[in-house]
């Protein structure tokens, strides 16, 4: 159609015209057979009928039309637009496989991250009404204490007292500790549980996907043999069996009847998966202890509407005070804490995905200023083409349109590849530690994520493609049609290239940074002395079963035997078990009255209490410092001994040997035989607590996680060492194997992920900063080729030329790392809070930083220069 | 003439444009008089409703105006029909002519 696009008024204009020729026409008909003029126009309009309406109607259809063809057009261009960008791209393979690879490598990584952040961070918890829920924590001031478990006979006081929490619940799970042994229907095996309180489910609220939860009445006694199993529990070891509600299952050799089945993905409390959940009452007062003592709840709280966490707390504050002067066991617990559940669960893991999140951002904008200058170079040297075009027709706008088709088609086929990267990478996460994350197991490719990943493929298509089509917008065609071949870019063009790699090794400065940071942080970590010799030692993690325990005799005899079975085996120097190993539990809380001590009661801390058998020490290479450690004489029925650590006897006889010393519990008093190495228990970044050894043989426990030190490789005798327990009891699960690194090394698993994510982008960012400063130095030779040539021709040495080129580069460089520390400086904050012992403005690290950012720069810049040198002036001069 | 002419049935208007532009392109004066002349003044087509009509069949693609002179040397507007416009035509003819059939079967039968 060769009309050109009219407006309202025209189109109305052409439908008057239109009608007004045919009443012209009726009306000289009518003349013709008599009429005189005037009657003739009078009745032919009157027979025409309603011409004003006509008029509308028929230019409304008209506009409809003509809008209808604009879109086909548009869309017809678009179309050439496509089919042109995918010839010029396919006519430039190395450039636009550059360009894809740059893109996918960006946008995989963030399509990764976010991924990660989406399901960790951004999905809603599987609870309704989640921003109500709250955990409730027994605070302690007077021992410091601000995240206490509380006790069973204060939970139901608060349960009972409390008028602004709609419902309040209690469960009780420690990762690693709450498991209970699960037989028949397979192999057996040591599942992990939690027991559940009153109130819980009524206060998450989140439905079973079959079944009921477990209640009230399920709580009661003889009625309470019931169990809720996993999603991943009832798929892999039911086959997902739908008539599984009512089938009795045997734990701890016990049967209970299943009654309900979580949906996919809620563990909680748990990080991870989790298998089943039994009521609390199970365990009697005599597995745990029901006293005002006895702190082992965790609580949630629901609020009523309207309530904010202050009043809340406020009005808890106050039950717990009235609890602490009414008994004596609740002295000093005067107060509560509150954390969101949403904080509890996602709350140490914020910050450092916020930070992966900004660090491959950071990543994506360098792709961007690297493909933007990758275009820019690209577009001097298509200057002519697009002149010619623009000469043949072309508006600037269909133009500048064409371009933007390119960046956005570079883009959204680097974000396909990019999403195919992520997907690979998410698959090697999974296995090395995002899996480790609360709610890692949700991290999924689905279709929020890849909207995310389109959504950022065409921002950066928009964000590097404006930049070329800027220029070509206020570029004059005439200009570079008569500058013959070459192309020209003009000073603005090469200010805006040498801006952009600016720009890329700033960001790169910050990356790397923040690398540099949490690397050194990492090693600080692993560096740290953490009390005891991790390599060369295997961990066996089981459970005295339940039958062994009684008489008590009977499972000390076990517990033994076990230890002696696995001592007997080739290459194996020391055996020893505790109940909870460092990084994996904090043992039993004890508050000691020290005999003799200048400590007030009232002022004493609590103190980690351990069971463990005699040699754990030397299995451990835990040093003695004074007396002497646990021998098989300090059995059932002699005189009760215990250990302690430095730290114990530092705080309660500061400058005294604490051997000798004793402790006082009710009327006994127990002495203290030895001191023994501090023990980094809650892990290397964690402060050494005090802390008090026990014999198992004295005071029984049965859950033994056996240390065996040995000769060489640990995991040589994996096997032996399982038979060898497997020889006193054939039936004896074991839930672990491990050597000690592997399971001491969990603790640092988040900062080891996160410093390796984060060198990774470093070097991704460095490495496109690289590209970035090669391709424009490399683009400046080529373009002074002549002005090179005149130099030389004039007698120019090549030290003078390699030293002009060099320094074009090392000038950009250095401005980027200007900027690059001014922005790292700025983040100092941010990073501070996953720092462990590294000051976040580390002066050695920036200057790590700018050695390798120069270094990087001399290196892209050298090749350039080198080709500078090996213009031949005649040559040069005489081309074009 | 004393018969009144028939006022048109919904939509008949179209296919009678489309009819008499397979004849030859022309403009809407000269449909409305070759209508007249085929029906021998027994339907009548409002000028309104065929102008209406006219501009609703470009829209749809059936037919294509073109500005051009008439045969007394004025300024109007021609009307063609296309390919698209073709095929209606001959589909609108087949449904006409069965709605029409099954009507008279129906009322011949009394």
């Amino acid at each position: 159609m060769f009309l050109p696009w009219g407006t309202r008024a025209q189109m109305r204009e052409g439908v008057h015209d239109e009608l007004e020729f045919h009443i012209a026409m009726a009306a000289a008909e009518l003349v013709a057979s008599g009429w005189n003029a005037f009657d003739a126009d009078v009745e032919a309009r009157r027979r025409f009928g309603d011409i004003e309406y006509t008029e509308s109607y028929c230019s409304a259809e008209d506009l409809r039309r003509q809008r209808e063809k604009r879109r086909m057009t548009a869309f017809d261009e678009l179309f050439r637009d496509l089919r042109y960008t995918v010839r010029t791209l396919s006519r430039a393979p190395a450039f636009t496989l550059i360009v894809l690879c740059t893109l996918a490598l960006g946008i995989g990584a963030n399509t990764a991250i976010f991924s990660v952040v989406r399901a960790v961070l951004l999905e809603p918890l599987p609870f309704p009404a989640a921003d109500r829920l709250v955990r409730v924590w027994h605070e302690n001031t007077s021992t410091d204490i601000r995240k206490g478990a509380v006790s069973e006979p204060d939970f139901l006081d608060w349960r009972r007292e409390s008028k602004l929490a709609e419902s309040m619940g209690g469960y009780f799970f420690a990762d690693g500790m709450t498991a209970i042994d699960l037989t028949g229907d397979g192999p057996p095996e040591n599942v992990s549980a939690a027991l559940v309180g009153e109130g819980l489910f009524e206060t998450l609220r989140t439905q079973p996907m079959l079944g009921r939860a477990i209640g009230a009445e399920d709580q009661l006694a003889g009625r309470n043999r019931v169990v809720m199993l996993g999603y991943g529990i009832w798929e892999n070891r039911y086959g997902s069996a739908p008539d599984i509600i009512g089938r009795r299952i045997t734990l701890n050799s016990e049967p209970f009847t299943v009654i309900g089945v979580m949906p996919r993905g809620f563990t909680y409390p748990s990080d991870g998966p989790l298998s089943v959940w039994v009521p609390l009452s199970v365990f009697g007062p005599d597995d745990i202890g029901r006293s005002r003592g006895s702190r082992f709840l965790s609580v949630v709280a629901r609020l009523k509407p309207g309530v904010s966490q202050a009043q809340f707390e406020a009005e808890m504050n106050g039950v717990a005070s009235r609890l602490a002067s009414t008994y004596t066991a609740n002295a000093g617990w005067e107060t509560v804490s509150l954390e969101s559940v949403r904080e509890s669960i996602v709350g140490n893991v914020q910050r450092p995905l916020s930070l992966l999140l900004g660090a491959v951002a950071l990543v994506l904008l360098i792709t961007c200023v690297n493909v933007a200058s990758l275009l820019l170079t690209r577009g001097s040297t298509r200057q002519r083409e697009l002149a010619v075009r623009a000469a043949l027709g072309a508006g600037r706008r269909r133009i500048v349109r064409q371009l933007l088709t390119e960046s956005l088609t570079l883009a959204l086929l680097g974000g396909a590849l990019g999403a195919l990267l992520a997907f690979l990478a998410l698959r090697t996460l999974a296995s090395s530690g995002v899996a480790g994350l609360p709610r890692g197991s949700d991290v999924t490719l689905d279709g929020s994520v890849l909207a995310y990943t389109l959504g950022i493929s065409l921002l950066s298509g928009l964000l590097f493609g404006v930049v070329p089509t800027m220029r070509v917008a206020g570029a004059s065609f005439e200009g570079a049609l008569r500058a013959g071949g070459r192309g020209s870019v003009g000073k603005s063009g090469n200010r805006l290239r040498s801006g952009l790699v600016v720009a890329q090794v700033a960001l790169a400065v910050i990356l790397i940074t923040g690398a540099g940071l949490t690397t050194k942080s990492l090693l600080r970590l692993l560096a740290v002395d953490m009390g005891f010799n991790p390599r060369n030692a295997l961990v066996i993690s089981m459970a005295v079963p339940d039958e062994f325990h009684e008489p008590p005799e009977a499972a000390n005899r076990y517990y033994e035997s076990i230890l002696q079975a696995i001592r007997a085996g080739p290459g194996v120097r020391a055996v020893g078990s505790v109940r909870d190993l460092p990084t994996r539990g904090n043992g039993e809380m004890w508050k000691p009255d020290a005999v003799g001590s200048p400590l007030q009661p009232d002022q004493s801390p609590a103190a980690q209490l351990h069971h463990v058998s005699s040699d754990f020490f030397k299995a451990m290479e835990i040093p003695l410092r004074s007396g002497r450690y646990f021998a098989a004489t300090d059995r059932r029925g002699a005189p009760t001994v215990l250990l302690v650590n430095e730290e114990f006897a530092r705080r309660f006889w500061p400058g005294e040997d604490a051997t000798g010393k004793s402790l006082r519990s009710g009327d006994a008093t127990i002495s203290i035989v030895g001191v023994v190495g501090n023990v980094r228990q809650r892990g290397p970044a964690e402060a050494v607590e005090p802390t008090i050894y026990i014999h198992a043989a004295q005071n029984f426990r049965s859950r033994m996680n056996i240390v065996v030190r040995t000769d060489g490789e640990p995991t040589a005798i994996a096997n032996s060492a399982r038979q060898a327990v497997w020889s006193v009891n054939k039936d004896q699960t074991i839930s672990s194997v491990a050597t000690l690194e592997e399971t001491i090394g969990r603790a640092v698993s988040r900062p080891r992920l996160l410093a390796s994510l984060l060198v990774l982008f470093g070097v991704l960012g460095l490495t496109l900063g690289v590209i970035g400063i090669y391709g424009v130095l490399a683009f400046a030779v080529t373009q002074r080729r002549q002005e090179i040539g005149v130099r030389v021709a004039l007698g120019a040495t090549p030290r003078s030329v390699l030293g002009m080129i060099l320094g074009q580069g090392l000038r950009l460089s250095a401005a980027g790392v200007v900027v690059g520390i001014a922005g790292a400086a700025a983040l100092a904050g941010t990073m501070q809070a996953v720092l462990f012992n590294v000051p976040a403005i580390d002066a050695v690290t920036f200057v790590q930083t700018i050695a390798v950012l120069m270094g990087a720069a001399l290196l892209a810049s050298w090749i350039p220069a080198r080709r500078a040198l090996a213009i031949d002036p005649a040559a040069a001069l005489r081309a074009d | 003439m004393t018969r009144e002419p028939l006022p048109l049935l919904q939509g008949t208007v179209d296919v009678l444009i489309l009819k008499a532009l397979a004849w030859a392109p022309m403009h809407g004066y000269g449909i409305s008089i070759w209508i007249r002349q085929r029906a021998n003044d027994d339907l009548a087509v409002e000028d309104a409703a065929l102008y209406q009509a006219l501009h609703r069949l470009e829209r749809k693609g059936w037919v294509e105006s073109e500005w051009g002179i008439s045969e007394n040397n004025r300024r109007a507007k021609f009307y063609a029909i296309g390919k698209a416009g073709r095929r209606q035509l001959r589909s609108e003819v087949v449904e006409l002519r069965r709605y029409f059939e099954a009507l008279f079967r129906v009322l011949d039968t009394a």
